[in-house]
């Protein structure tokens, strides 16, 4: 039976020459689960990713597998197999001789080998391609290629790195959906790299977002989306408004924050510093009256048309906030100079500390 | 597994792994072993008097006017005048002491040869005319090697009966006069028209790797013509240019053939070369540490000018590949006066560059050869003696057998210290790098006498010391010398080769639980088993025509001499017979297109020969 693993990371830390690429990465994931690190470029996340695969060793910290200590365990020794970014697929060998590769490195009998390699070819749906060499199957089936190199040998932890960025869009969506299913038939741990928040999303069962060597934020996507923690990871997952306050009253953990000449009452925050920016998403300002609201009068600065909703992007002073909507009546009496309201239910008013 | 501090720093690595640290190790101690410990030892011998530190054999060198002469004397050209009353002019050059004119005739071979292989190379690259093709050919031959032989029709060509005079005094009145070229001037000459297609090779690299559009930005705001080509063509392809121009003039300060050739006008023995080879193998009960000296000073000028080179070119290092690979090369059809130029100086040019590899072949098949414009006669009678006299035979396969071990060597060392160099970021990477293309800044004739003084101090009185007159072996030497010499060329390729592997296709295969052994031999070296056999049949051509070292340490016992040796001694004795010698050289050059034509068969691309950066 497969053995699933938990895997614990302790304080790593990861220099190359003068830049810190890792400064101190705790994370925590679970048996079965799929778990995604999403963040820019240089964040850190393939480093993470390597350094549990035994490709790079950390300077500082340490590995868990369950409860092994891994972190000088070699590569080849340590069960966590990657999916690379491009694939690595040996140009000289065919499709069922690189999938093969590591049960014959297992020495396994060669019944058994082949017994495994149609099993693997079935569930990334590749029958009848084993003949072919790398060079003469397409992007989308390369990526399975790699996929099924990686399960046929029963990984403790399967590692796919960035694993969808070299295909198109259609094929993106279909491989997203396949990735999960495969992940939910065998079970498997997963660990998932990508700087596509959406992605990350449809995904994960939970996600870590990264920002130049720190976790900012670990939950699940509903948890990332809705309850940021910090300035960075609301800005991250998708288009949001972040505006720039100050703290002017507080009573317990509510308090009264002010931009430019407005005034936000009864809001929730419990950091201390008093510099503050406002997250509010887009798609919760609502362009007539609705209850427990905060009204903000301006201007209308433009009003953008993407098909199946419709922005307007509201000047309030100096700053601008974007509203979205998807009904027609509410843009109809707006003009572009002319006034516009915008309501937002203050649960929707997100008060986090500024970053520094 | 063990974390080891060491093997982090030293291999960039944190895992101690066998196979990486003997990556690194054995080419690394290889080289210093074999290389940097003779030279030492040479250093050590050079700089000491009567048992004490001394700068003596060099201030006797630099202040003897044999060596430093100035002003220069002799005069360049005399003029004779025949008994049939035809006037001709003598060339020799001027002597400015052995080490001054080693100098002078390097810097002049590398002038020479980078203006015709720059020329060549840009008509190349940038124009398409009638008979392209065999000028892409032609320009090829000068390249295949013939110790001796070359240079002996060169000067052939320049006696006052030769086909120059028959050509542009005799048949088309060009010339006023008759000429001869010998001495230091026949040198030059034979120099300049061996090495200049390592400055077209490298220069028309240069000019096809740049990017078009950096070209017609330039002609876009207005330039054209020759000041494109001085402010944007040109800059851009000179660090290759220079490059190969380093070579020839390593090349040209080392060549021995040239000057041995040439040894009857005795101006042509006035080199350092040819100083060291002769003081080495005439001199009389102890070979004087004026030797070692010598060797120093040469070894100095050519190390300068490779670290010169080296520093040069890694500051200007284009990135000139934009992304996204090849583009439609800028060629054009010549004007009539550029075509004029082509066909009626360049491709005379060429064809009189191609002339000596001509002349070997007929050479091979002639009676004799002396004061006539072509050899005389056909016979076959010297190509069945190489072929079938035992002596003869005997020298080819010690060549063979030489050039196939040190080609093992070469493979082992090029292998193990491009995957370290290629694959690991440790503190010894840098100096493996350099360690590698080192041998190329090295002399022959200074590997030679480092190899003289080391084996005959380290292993005195056995089969290995030069100096044991009658029971010396050099096979040992010859193998150790070849393998340094031609490891750059194939080291090169196998580098370029694990470039071309993205170092994932191993992560991958470790990461299934491969071990890094079985990595290396089951992914790697299958992927660059097409550079790895590029460049041992490299090593291996120029193995079986290595002479500075075959000429010496080689000769020291003739019965397990290499083929060059052999060739040296039948063209300095009066007795020997240059069609002997010719008929080697076509051995030679047969073997030399067989490689070339079987790795581009093989590799499928056009294999580049030489090139230092």
């Amino acid at each position: 039976m497969r053995k699933l693993v938990e895997v614990k990371l302790e304080n790593i830390v990861k220099t190359f020459g003068e830049t810190v690429a890792l400064k101190g990465i705790d994370l925590h994931i679970k048996h079965g689960e799929l778990f995604t690190l999403l963040g820019p470029s240089g964040c850190g996340k393939s480093t993470t990713l390597r350094i549990i695969a035994g490709l790079d060793f950390p300077d500082k910290g340490r590995i868990f597998f369950d409860d092994q200590e891994v972190t000088y365990l070699s590569s080849s020794e340590r069960g966590a197999v990657l999916v690379f970014q491009n694939y690595a697929l040996w140009p000289h060998m065919t499709v069922y001789d690189n999938i093969a590769y590591g049960l014959k490195i297992k020495k396994l009998p060669k019944d058994e080998i082949e017994k495994k390699v149609r099993w693997a070819l079935q569930l990334v749906k590749l029958e009848g391609f084993e003949d072919r060499y790398p060079t003469q199957l397409s992007g989308g089936q390369q990526q399975r290629v790699a996929i099924a190199r990686a399960i046929v040998v029963e990984p403790k932890l399967l590692l796919l790195d960035e694993p969808l960025s070299n295909l198109d869009a259609k094929l993106r969506l279909e491989m997203r959906s396949e990735i999960r299913r495969i992940q939910r038939e065998l079970g498997i741990t997963v660990l998932y790299v990508t700087h596509d928040q959406e992605e990350a999303m449809a995904i994960s069962d939970r996600i870590a977002v990264m920002n130049v060597g720190t976790v900012e934020q670990v939950g699940t996507p509903r948890e990332i989306y809705e309850k940021p923690k910090t300035e960075f990871v609301a800005s991250f997952m998708g288009k949001t408004n972040v505006i720039p306050a100050k703290v002017v009253e507080r009573e317990g953990d509510k308090v009264t924050v002010e931009f430019e000449h407005f005034r936000l009452e009864g809001l929730t925050y419990t950091d201390k510093s008093d510099k503050v920016v406002i997250v509010i998403r887009p798609e919760r300002i609502s362009l007539h009256p609705i209850e427990n609201a905060v009204k903000l009068e301006g201007k209308v600065d433009l009003i953008e048309y993407y098909g199946f909703f419709i922005e307007v992007v509201g000047m309030f002073g100096e700053t601008r906030i974007i509203a979205r909507t998807i009904s027609d009546k509410d843009v109809m009496s707006l003009k572009p100079q002319g006034p516009v309201t915008f309501y937002i239910n203050r649960d929707d008013i997100l008060v986090l500390p500024k970053q520094l | 597994m063990k974390v080891s501090k060491w093997s982090e720093k030293l291999f960039g690595t944190p895992l101690f792994e066998p196979l990486v640290s003997f990556s690194y190790l054995f080419p690394l101690l290889y080289i210093v072993v074999f290389l940097i410990i003779p030279v030492l030892a040479m250093l050590a011998i050079a700089f000491s008097h009567e048992g004490h530190f001394s700068l003596y054999w060099f201030k006797s060198i630099l202040t003897s006017s044999y060596y430093v002469q100035f002003p220069p004397q002799g005069d360049f050209a005399i003029k004779t005048v025949t008994a049939t009353g035809e006037t001709v002019y003598l060339i020799r050059g001027i002597d400015f002491g052995v080490v001054i004119n080693s100098l002078v005739v390097a810097a002049l071979v590398t002038l020479l040869a980078s203006l015709m292989g720059t020329i060549f190379a840009f008509i190349m690259a940038r124009y398409e005319f009638k008979g392209k093709n065999f000028f892409r050919i032609a320009l090829f031959i000068p390249l295949l090697v013939t110790p001796f032989v070359n240079a002996y029709v060169i000067k052939k060509m320049f006696l006052d009966t030769g086909l120059i005079n028959y050509i542009f005094y005799e048949l088309l009145h060009i010339l006023p006069f008759r000429i001869k070229i010998d001495g230091l001037a026949g040198v030059v000459l034979a120099q300049a028209m061996t090495y200049y297609p390592i400055v077209y090779l490298n220069a028309y690299a240069s000019f096809i790797n740049i990017d078009p559009t950096l070209e017609e930005q330039a002609e876009n705001l207005g330039s054209k013509g020759f000041h494109l080509f001085r402010t944007v063509t040109f800059p851009l392809a000179l660090p290759g240019i220079a490059a190969g121009a380093t070579l020839v003039f390593i090349f040209s300060l080392e060549d021995l053939a040239a000057p041995i050739v040439f040894q009857g006008d005795p101006l042509a023995k006035k080199l350092m070369s040819y100083q060291i080879f002769s003081k080495f193998l005439y001199g009389l009960g102890e070979r004087s540490p004026e030797i070692a000296a010598l060797s120093i000073i040469m070894l100095t000028l050519a190390v300068l000018a490779f670290l010169g080179i080296r520093k040069y070119v890694s500051l200007r290092q284009y990135a000139m590949l934009s992304k996204g690979g090849r583009w439609k090369p800028r060629v054009s059809k010549p004007k009539p006066w550029q075509a004029a130029i082509i066909y009626v100086v360049l491709l005379p040019l060429l064809l009189l560059t191609i002339f000596p590899q001509i002349g070997v072949v007929l050479l091979a098949f002639s009676k004799q050869w002396s004061v006539t414009v072509m050899p005389q006669g056909f016979t076959t009678e010297y190509v069945k003696q190489m072929l079938f006299n035992p002596d003869v035979r005997r020298y080819i396969i010690n060549s063979l057998m030489y050039s196939a071990a040190a080609v093992v060597l070469i493979v082992l060392l090029s292998v193990t210290s491009s995957y370290a160099t290629s694959r690991f970021k440790g503190v010894l990477t840098p100096v493996l790098e350099s360690l590698v293309i080192i041998p190329i800044a090295v002399p022959g004739i200074v590997v030679a006498m480092g190899y003289f003084y080391f084996f005959s101090q380290v292993f005195p009185n056995t089969p290995l010391d030069p100096t044991n007159i009658f029971s010396f072996n050099p096979a040992f030497v010859l193998i150790l010398a070849y393998s340094i010499r031609r490891l750059p060329f194939s080291a090169r390729s196998v580098y370029a080769g694990l470039q071309q592997v993205h170092v994932s296709l191993e992560e991958a295969s470790m990461n299934l639980g491969a071990s890094r052994w079985k990595t290396v031999t089951g992914i790697l070296l299958p992927l660059i088993s097409l550079n790895v056999f590029g460049g041992a049949m490299l090593s291996f051509v120029y193995s079986m025509s290595e002479t500075s070292v075959g000429i010496t340490l080689g000769s020291l016992n003739m019965q397990y001499a290499p083929i060059t040796a052999f060739m040296k001694d039948i063209m300095m004795s009066a007795a020997g017979s240059a069609q002997l010698a010719a008929a080697l050289g076509v051995l030679l050059i047969t073997v030399q297109i067989l490689s070339i034509v079987l790795v581009n068969i093989i590799t499928k691309q056009r294999y580049a020969f030489i090139g230092l950066t």
